[in-house]
């Protein structure tokens, strides 16, 4: 019997259990117990929003605070991972990711295939992602486009308390270094999860809702929108596929054309910036391997060019809404051929 | 003009001993803060020049940043010219030897060295009778003071003006004439001489105190700390006595005395000790000859091997300043007063009273020219005149 | 190295270690095969003394098939992972954090492992080596930061990018001991680093060796060192050269004979000839290897 749980409940449980499985695991990142050296409690956070409470007290000397240092923390993952740990780093904002992304892409991601095959990273890093909070430009970026975009990483961004728990002990368990996405406004949404241990496999997509008319492609936050979206325009006779990613890299092509072709048309929607993401990607694969089943052109709907903004007024218009996704549905099935979003 | 030199080492403590005791150093920024108060010193005792070793490593540039700081109180006060000798450096014991020539050659009246044993050594193998303020820079030395720098400038400006001196202020230390296999001299040493069966130079550093054979000091007192400190519990022997100490030591266990000392900051062991005896000024004695190396200062100098012959031999030493007997001097000697018979109000603008800002007229002598601003050099420093201070009519 | 490059049969970029040999030697030898060390891209003698393969190392700097990293990574990303090589790095600063990873994993795992990291004195400018030095110190590491200090970054003096002071001052604001060796005198890199190691080893945290030292060659091969003096290189040779100090003082004490030494380097000579040869000869990768590796399992 599945009980219901929070997606930041849901990430503690896995981590929970993969420590309490394996003794090589590590968790480290600044706070991630808090309170290390002051006068008043330890475990004072457990993580800047809560994910982590609890474990430092269960797991002693398994759960580290560190300074605000990523990349020393973060190549520190890297060498532990290849001297006997598992380590669990957690990389706060992905907006940070410029002040260690070298010991990422240049040393973690490649260190196998430079040395031939001969060494092994399997670190995980965990990190929030994600607009809505009205944490301004710094705090809200999405960006696992990038690391999707680098040989050697993983990338896992689940939409749902369940993808959440089994992601992540599949990340663990992962000999690759992955890169695991947290989305801080879905921390609090709940779902049925599972109280046992379980793996969800990387580079297989969900499908979350069947239908005949228009596959709405969407990652991460932009699941439940497009769910949204699709109970919308079920009222209006359009019958839409909903496919979640899960994973961006490895990235599960062979569903997404299996829904192309039982659709003939496609919106792909992803939260983040739309050069070079994960929506042109998409994109691109399909109209190189699908072109003779599209009947419109794909269409992508993504945040704008822009940084994402403070007022909460622009930061609504910046997130895609269901409303942005309906149009977009509406473009493949009735609107102009072509048409600009 | 009086010029003073200073020899600021900025090598002393990187080494070794870092890792393996507790000893703790001044960092290079702290000796350039340390050479500013010096001036500060030597300044207000009428000392005219500084003429410096050039000191890399920050101690220079921590100077300069001192000297180009003083706001205040601190800019009104005199301060001698700085006279940074043009020398190229080798970045090692080279730097000290040389500039304390340039220095002799200079005829500097007195020399202020701040480093440890091995910084004193070499100046003192160079200064001839030019008399040494020295000022330690770390816990762990035996030779030179911990003491504050201001001070010390300030007694070794009264020696360098020739107010003060004598043997009761200035005092002959004692030094070990060093050779191997016959030759005169090879090197020298103020505070210690030792063989030890490390093999090689190495890190220089002597930590392990169960190498060393036998030992000889210049002066032990117990509350040293090193192999002073074995022979300060043995057999105390003062700074102003004439003699030093021989040692020789083995493994505790066989020996049939044994001693617990703070062998190093942190540190306190047992040594055991099979033999003390005085050791008189002239007297030469010879060390076993065994491979291993010569350790001079806490230092390992020379690497011998089983042939080697050493002889060692005590005898007068540099100069020294020692200054709680000058400041003392100066006090019963009323040269820290301030010259009360030059009031404001007799018409004359000049510095009066405790406090005023400016030099002290009593530590200045009477025929010195009142500060001039001197053109500075390329490595000069410009010393600001204060514009409320008008040079005094003679009297 | 130097010589074989010059016939443009080695592909890409190469950074010869010689001049500072002593480091490497004094260093590993302390060193078991279960400590990592984590190199720059001047790894060449780290690769050497930790026991690395020679002729592995000669088929990888060729690119090709039988290398240790089977021509895929080549002579900046030399590894042996097995050897606790964890690899010369194409990023300056790349190394440190790696060490403070080795050493959190012994530290974990409760064995007497230790870490060093090689950084040169242009490397220790990163953040990454400030931030490795901190990180280390508030978690009391049993890592080792080894900074050669040849005295330039690329083309440029540590006098002006360090300010002339010297690297092992940085550890004092850590609360780490830092110290100065000269990286000329195996003897005294050996003391100073068996301390060290012994002490990281011992549970007593981290440090900073500082070995002053100079390299012969350019920073890489085919840098014509126009930003040293005339004679600089030259003299150095002459004067400071780790080898013929090393071999000048065990002769003189008798610890070796001149003929022993003779032996050893022809050996040597006869060794890096063999795997010259033998790496000129060697196949090429596979194209399929193109491929490989990315992945344990994607």
């Amino acid at each position: 019997m599945a009980r219901v749980i929070t997606f930041q409940k849901a990430v503690n449980e896995a981590l929970d259990q993969e420590m309490a499985r394996d003794p090589s695991v590590v968790l480290f990142g600044e706070d991630v117990a808090g309170g290390q050296g002051a006068g008043g409690e330890l475990d004072a956070w457990g993580g800047v929003l809560g994910v982590t409470k609890g474990l430092y007290h269960k797991y002693p000397g398994r759960v580290l605070d560190t300074p605000i240092s990523e990349s020393a923390f973060i190549g520190a993952a890297v060498g532990a991972a290849c001297s006997g740990l598992r380590p669990v780093a957690e990389l706060m904002f992905v907006d940070f990711m410029g002040v260690c992304f070298d010991q990422i892409f240049n040393q973690g991601a490649k260190l196998r295939y430079m040395f031939g095959g001969k060494a092994r990273v399997p670190m995980v890093i965990r990190t929030m992602w994600g607009a809505g909070i009205r944490a301004a430009s710094q705090h809200s970026q999405s960006l696992y486009s990038i690391f999707t975009h680098v040989p050697g990483l993983k990338v896992a961004v689940p939409s749902t308390p369940y993808d959440a728990k089994g992601l992540l002990i599949s990340a663990i368990r992962d000999d690759d270094p992955v890169i695991f996405f947290e989305n801080k406004v879905l921390y609090t949404v709940e779902g049925e999860v599972p109280e046992e241990s379980y793996t969800i496999p990387f580079g297989e997509a969900s499908v979350v809702r069947e239908g005949d008319d228009v596959s709405v492609v969407a990652i991460g936050r932009m699941v439940g929108m497009a769910q949204q979206a699709a109970e919308q325009l079920a009222a209006d006779g359009i019958d839409c596929e909903v496919v979640d990613l899960r994973t961006t890299s490895p990235l599960d092509e062979d569903s997404i054309y299996e829904t192309v072709e039982k659709t003939g048309r496609l919106v792909v929607v992803d939260e983040d910036n739309p050069r070079c993401g994960m929506a042109a990607d998409v994109a691109a694969l399909v109209a190189q391997n699908c072109f003779d089943d599209l009947q419109a052109p794909v269409q992508m709907v993504t945040a704008p060019h822009t940084p994402p903004p403070f007022s909460g007024l622009l930061e609504d218009l910046y997130v895609p809404s269901a409303e942005k996704i309906g149009e977009a549905v509406r473009r493949t099935t009735g609107g102009r051929v072509g048409a600009r979003a | 003009m009086i010029s003073v030199g200073v020899v600021a080492n900025p090598a002393s403590g990187r080494d070794v001993r870092r890792l393996v005791t507790g000893a703790s150093v001044f960092d290079n920024a702290e000796k350039g803060a340390m050479v500013h108060r010096l001036m500060a010193g030597l300044g207000a005792a009428g000392v005219d020049r500084v003429v410096m070793m050039p000191a890399g490593s920050g101690v220079s540039q921590s100077l300069h940043r001192h000297l180009s700081g003083r706001t205040g109180h601190l800019a009104a006060q005199r301060l001698p010219e700085l006279d940074v000798l043009d020398m190229a450096l080798c970045e090692d014991a080279r730097d000290s030897a040389a500039a304390v020539r340039a220095m002799a050659e200079r005829q500097v009246a007195a020399i202020v060295v701040l480093g440890g044993d091995g910084t004193h050594r070499v100046v003192a193998a160079h200064c001839g009778d030019i008399p040494l303020c020295a000022l330690s820079t770390g816990t762990n030395n035996a030779f030179p003071e911990l003491r504050e720098a201001t001070v010390a400038g300030m007694a070794t400006g009264l020696v360098a003006t020739g107010r003060l001196g004598g043997d009761g202020l200035v005092r002959r230390a004692k030094r070990f004439r060093v050779g191997v296999n016959g030759d005169a001299v090879v090197d020298s040493a103020l505070v210690d001489v030792a063989v030890t069966a490390d093999r090689w130079v190495g890190s220089r550093a002597l930590w392990r105190v169960e190498a060393i054979s036998e030992a000889l000091v210049a002066f032990a007192s117990p509350s040293a700390v090193g192999l002073s400190a074995v022979a300060g519990a043995v057999d105390p022997v003062p700074r102003a006595a004439p003699f030093g100490l021989y040692l020789a030591l083995a493994p505790p266990q066989r020996a049939p005395r044994v001693v617990a000392v703070a062998l190093a900051p942190g540190l306190v062991t047992e040594v055991g000790v099979l033999e003390a005896r005085r050791v008189d000024p002239g007297q030469v004695v010879a060390l076993a000859a065994r491979a291993g190396c010569l350790a001079l200062d806490g230092e390992r100098e020379v690497e011998l091997g089983p042939a080697d012959r050493v002889t060692v031999r005590l005898v007068p030493g540099p100069l020294v300043i020692d200054v709680d007997a000058v400041m003392a001097g100066a006090s019963r000697l009323q040269l820290l007063d301030q010259a009360t018979t030059r009031r404001a109000d007799d018409g004359n603008h000049r510095p009066t009273g405790p406090g005023h800002q400016g030099a002290a007229p009593g530590l200045v002598p009477h025929d010195a020219d009142h500060p001039r601003v001197r053109g500075a050099g390329a490595q000069g420093v410009r010393h600001r005149r204060d514009p409320r201070v008008r040079p005094p009519v003679c009297g | 190295m130097h010589k074989e490059f010059a016939t443009g049969e080695i592909p890409g970029f190469v950074h010869l270690y010689a001049g500072e040999e002593a480091i490497a030697t004094g260093v590993c030898a302390h060193l078991r095969p279960d400590d990592y060390i984590a190199s720059t891209h001047r790894g060449h003698g780290h690769a050497i003394a930790k026991g690395c393969d020679v002729h592995g190392m000669m088929a990888e700097i060729y690119g090709k098939r039988d290398g240790l990293c089977r021509g895929k990574g080549g002579s900046m990303h030399i590894a042996d992972v097995d050897k606790g090589m964890l690899g010369a790095n194409g990023i300056v600063g790349g190394g440190p954090p790696m060490n403070c990873g080795v050493g959190l994993s012994a530290k974990v795992r409760g064995t007497d492992q230790v870490g060093v990291s090689f950084t040169g004195d242009g490397g220790s400018n990163q953040g990454t080596f400030l931030e490795s030095l901190n990180l280390a110190s508030v978690w009391h590491l049993p890592c080792i930061f080894v900074v050669e200090n040849n005295g330039y970054a690329e083309s440029t003096s540590d006098r002006f990018h360090a300010s002339g002071v010297d690297i092992a001052k940085r550890a004092d604001g850590f609360g780490m001991p830092g110290v100065v060796v000269d990286g000329h005198d195996l003897f005294a890199v050996y003391e100073a680093a068996g301390a060290a190691i012994d002490r990281a080893r011992a549970g007593g945290g981290p440090s900073l060796l500082e070995c002053k030292v100079n390299r012969y060659y350019g920073h890489f091969e085919g840098d014509q060192q126009t930003y040293r003096a005339p004679g600089e290189v030259d003299e150095l040779r002459r004067t400071r050269d780790c080898l013929d100090a090393f071999a000048g003082r065990v002769t003189a004490a008798g610890e070796v004979t001149a003929e022993d030494l003779r032996r050893v380097d022809d050996e040597v000579m006869a060794l890096i000839d063999d795997a010259v040869a033998q790496a000129k000869a060697a196949p090429e990768p596979d194209p399929a290897d193109l491929l490989t590796d990315v992945y344990v399992r994607y």
